[in-house]
């Protein structure tokens, strides 16, 4: 166990994170949203209380608890009143290393994992991104759903989230993160009277095979009825946490679409008006993640603003970013830097993020010098090794009917596919 | 910190002009630690200062009293319009500089209409203040409104309408609580404006709204966080100190809206898997005696997952997956809304009934001492949550200081939270949460 302590009396709050470096890449194939159902299901309170009386000590302490699980991290948090910080940690640390894990509460909560499936439908971005992923990663573990299947949860069974849980939490390594009205020794001090001292060191993540590109433009439309406007999710692979290039990356990517001033968001909304946003995002992980641009245009131009995007792509790509938007960038990163640390709970939650995560330390001591020492060959001879604008997956959710022809004559599209959005 | 009366008085000592001579307001307690100032130039314009050393950033928020309220049928979602139109160019400035100057700055800059209000702010480095200051006082002052900036904004905000109303079905439900619930009252019409209202303004709408509502006897700035607040304020008096005051159109009188009889029903069918249900009944304004007791019982009905109606419907019966309440914070009298996203298979008329049965249980018995304990600790943490950042701060001051008139009634509002007895919980939901003052939309799936 590690404790990340930081302490500011400004107001009588404290925030707390218990973070294990497991997450749904453990996900068994055929059983996708174990470890979300297993998080879920630990939130369901302690051995010997039930889930109306520990929600009713958590109410009533003034407290708040949420498990939140992605691919490689499970962090249970907490934000607390001050004065009742040491009934909550004892509380949390009943949470996590002694759960009911009731079969009665599991059978609730598949029913509700199945229902927010169902209301996910409802949400046009969400589809968007999940399809957007999938189509993207393919059969690589990068593309399974946090949330799991309809049919994967089905066949989850209590068993299954018991052994998850013993394997991983019980006996796992884990950091504790605490930000708030405590002074340091106080913190640590709790703590080690309420949490086990140790858990068994294991493997960050499991062997995750290197991602790969699927050759060519593809263009999946997500059909759903009644739809005026489009969400469009157009991209490629990404980066790796550790690849060399990233900080360059990074201030390219800031350049192209990472800020209002960029020629993505002028060229889509300033100039044209076509969308509300639109934005380019860089992600990172073990093996490469994500690149993906973002827009909304109305129907009647979907296509239009799709071929815009992608005639930017090539000229961010091929051209390179100019030394007047490197600079931009460069200031725009440097001065903005701040406010990922304005808050102790933010500064505690970079610290977890280099523990949970292997994110280099010096990506956060040395921030800003990472990002001036990029000069723009650097910048752009990353943006050429690693962003393709040939392999490209573009994602559109609309009524079918009304874009599929115009996306077909798009430059270069290999396939068209179409996917009822209830299949999602 | 120094004494307010002397540094007023010391940057009076070079403003010759009426308009940029400093008056200091008044000092009042912001929380245990911190002090929150109100000053005001001759113009007009009212600035509220909050040090806060707990990071080096500064927040500048500026607020102006016009919001959707104040337009006219025919002309709706103009304040919102408006919004857009001012990150544009200035007699000085072109398109898209104020964006690159305050990126470049790394200064996060954005702004949001309300039926009340329409506030800008900024999140900066300490070090941008001066920035902030030059570029907000321009735009206050020198917009360019021509044609072709006006339509690129329109085309956005009908996408945006598309966004958040016509293609999501809770925006549109919330669209028609609002529009059947007011019939008179300016609240009947969303901020984001009608459709046809938006594709039809002209540049001399926009031209006429910024002359009459744009000015500093209209707005209010408040700047929070790690600033010298000397420099500060003589850096405002010299950006803002020379613009004149407006004679701003008179507050129409309030348009009457009783509330209804009986209820009111809209069925919504739209292409959702599951059923909804959105209910709106008519509450108090924000700053009415009895909103902190309507607050308390929202929360005892439908704060976290120990609350009535969670345990109830989500947990115990399994017939919803979430619910929510909350109460319009408006100057004038708006709604209590309640949210149920009801499962598929299950029934609306089911959950409304339990809701009902739950409301008048509420009314009739009052809640236990342990819930309004439960509700009142929940609402603190909220309120210290909002408080995190400069940012937060600035944005809680703003808000009660333009619909209130007290940017300090923060902390008095979680006062009178804990005020709040039994009694007043009960004698609350039993007078304003009746069917009766009721309007409620039911969305219904309609099969693709």
């Amino acid at each position: 166990m590690k404790v990340f302590v930081e302490s500011s009396d400004v107001l009588p709050l404290v925030d707390v994170e218990v973070g294990f470096p497991i997450g749904s890449l453990r996900d068994p194939v055929g059983r996708e949203g174990l470890a979300q159902l297993a998080g879920q299901l630990m939130r369901f309170g302690p051995r010997g209380l039930s889930q109306e009386r520990f929600e009713e000590q958590l109410a009533s302490m003034g407290a708040r608890l949420s498990v939140e699980v992605s691919m490689r991290t499970t962090r249970i948090r907490a934000a607390v009143l001050r004065r009742n910080l040491e009934p909550l940690l004892a509380l949390l640390a009943q949470t996590v290393w002694d759960p009911a894990l009731r079969a009665s509460d599991f059978a609730k909560l598949k029913r509700q994992a199945r229902a927010a499936l169902t209301a996910r439908l409802d949400d046009d971005q969400t589809l968007g991104a999940v399809c957007f992923r999938e189509a993207l990663f393919g059969a690589h573990p990068y593309a399974r759903p946090l949330s799991g299947r309809l049919d994967s949860i089905g066949r989850i069974k209590v068993g299954h989230v018991k052994d998850f849980h013993a394997r991983h939490v019980a006996h796992g390594e884990f950091f504790v993160g605490i930000a708030g009205d405590v002074i340091d020794a106080e913190a640590r001090a709790i703590v080690a009277s309420h949490f086990p001292s140790t858990g068994r060191r294991q493997r960050r993540s499991p062997h995750v095979p290197p991602t790969r590109p699927r050759p060519g433009r593809h263009v999946v439309i997500v059909d759903k009825p009644e739809r005026t406007q489009t969400q469009l999710f157009i991209g490629t692979l990404g980066a790796r946490t550790h690849d060399r290039d990233l900080f360059p990356l990074i201030v390219s990517n800031t350049a192209f679409g990472g800020t209002f001033s960029s020629p993505l968001m002028q060229q889509v909304r300033a100039v044209r008006g076509w969308s509300y946003g639109a934005y380019s995002r860089l992600l990172h992980s073990t093996q490469r993640d994500a690149w993906y641009m973002w827009t909304a245009p109305a129907a009647e131009y979907s296509s239009q603003c799709a071929a815009l995007q992608l005639e930017l792509l090539e000229r961010w790509v091929d051209g390179g970013i100019k030394a007047a938007e490197l600079r931009f960038a460069q200031r725009y990163l440097i001065n903005g830097h701040c406010f990922d640390v304005d808050t102790p709970a933010k500064r505690v939650e970079a610290k977890l993020d280099i523990e949970l995560l292997g994110i280099p330390r010096s990506y956060v001591d040395k921030h800003d010098e990472l990002v001036a020492g990029v000069d723009r060959d650097r910048a752009n001879r990353a943006t050429r090794t690693r962003i393709s604008t040939r392999d490209v997956i573009i994602v559109v959710v609309a009524s079918a009917k009304d874009v599929v022809g115009a996306f077909e004559g798009l430059a270069g599209i290999e396939s068209v596919e179409v996917l009822p959005f209830d299949r999602i | 910190m120094v004494a307010p009366e002397s540094m007023v008085e010391q940057l009076n000592r070079g403003a010759r002009k009426r308009n940029a001579r400093w008056t200091f307001v008044s000092e009042q307690p912001f929380g245990e630690a911190l002090t929150l100032r109100r000053f005001r130039l001759g113009n007009g314009l009212t600035v509220l200062t909050l040090i806060d050393r707990a990071a080096p950033t500064v927040s500048y928020h500026t607020w102006f009293r016009v919001g959707s309220r104040h337009e006219r049928p025919g002309k709706t979602g103009l304040a919102h319009l408006f919004e857009h139109l001012m990150f544009g160019a200035t007699r000085s400035r072109s398109l898209g500089e104020f964006d690159r100057l305050m990126e470049r700055a790394g200064a996060e800059a954005n702004a949001a209409t309300w039926t009340d209000w329409t506030f800008y702010y900024e999140n900066a480095p300490r070090s941008a203040l001066p920035l902030l200051i030059e570029l907000e006082a321009d735009r206050m002052a020198n917009l360019v409104l021509r044609t072709p900036q006006v339509g690129s904004e329109k085309e956005v905000v009908a996408n945006e309408r598309k966004l958040r109303v016509e293609d999501d079905v809770e925006g549109k439900a919330v669209e028609l609580l609002y529009s059947h619930a007011f019939r008179n009252h300016p609240y009947h019409w969303p901020t984001i404006g009608w459709m046809e209202d938006i594709r039809g303004f002209t540049v001399r709408d926009c031209r006429a709204f910024y002359r009459a509502h744009y000015a500093p006897n209209n707005a209010t700035i408040v700047i929070v966080g790690d600033f010298d607040e000397r420099r500060a304020l003589s850096m405002v008096q010299r950006r803002y100190g020379h613009l004149p005051r407006v004679r701003r159109p008179a507050e129409r009188a309030r348009v009457r809206e009783p509330a209804p009889r009986s209820e009111r029903v809209v069925i919504l069918a739209a292409p959702t898997p599951s059923p909804k249900l959105l209910a709106g009944y008519r509450a108090p304004p924000f700053y009415h005696p009895h909103t902190p007791a309507l607050v308390v019982a929202n929360e005892v009905l439908f704060g976290g997952r120990s609350s009535r109606l969670h345990r109830l419907l989500c947990v115990d019966k399994e017939i919803a997956l979430s619910v929510r309440g909350s109460i319009s914070p408006f100057v004038e009298p708006g709604l209590h809304e309640m949210w149920i996203a009801v499962r598929q298979g299950a029934r609306i008329d089911s959950a409304l009934a339990l809701l009902d049965k739950e409301i008048a249980r509420l009314g009739s018995r009052g809640p236990t001492r342990r819930e309004l304990e439960k509700a009142i600790n929940q609402l603190e943490l909220s309120f210290l949550h909002t408080m995190e950042t400069a940012g937060g701060k600035a944005e809680q001051i703003g808000f009660h200081e333009t619909v209130m008139n007290d940017g300090a009634a923060a902390f008095d509002r979680l006062a009178s939270y804990r005020a709040v007895t039994g009694e007043a919980v009960q004698r609350v939901v039993s007078k304003y949460l009746r069917p009766s003052r009721r309007t409620r939309v039911e969305i219904v799936p309609r099969p693709s």
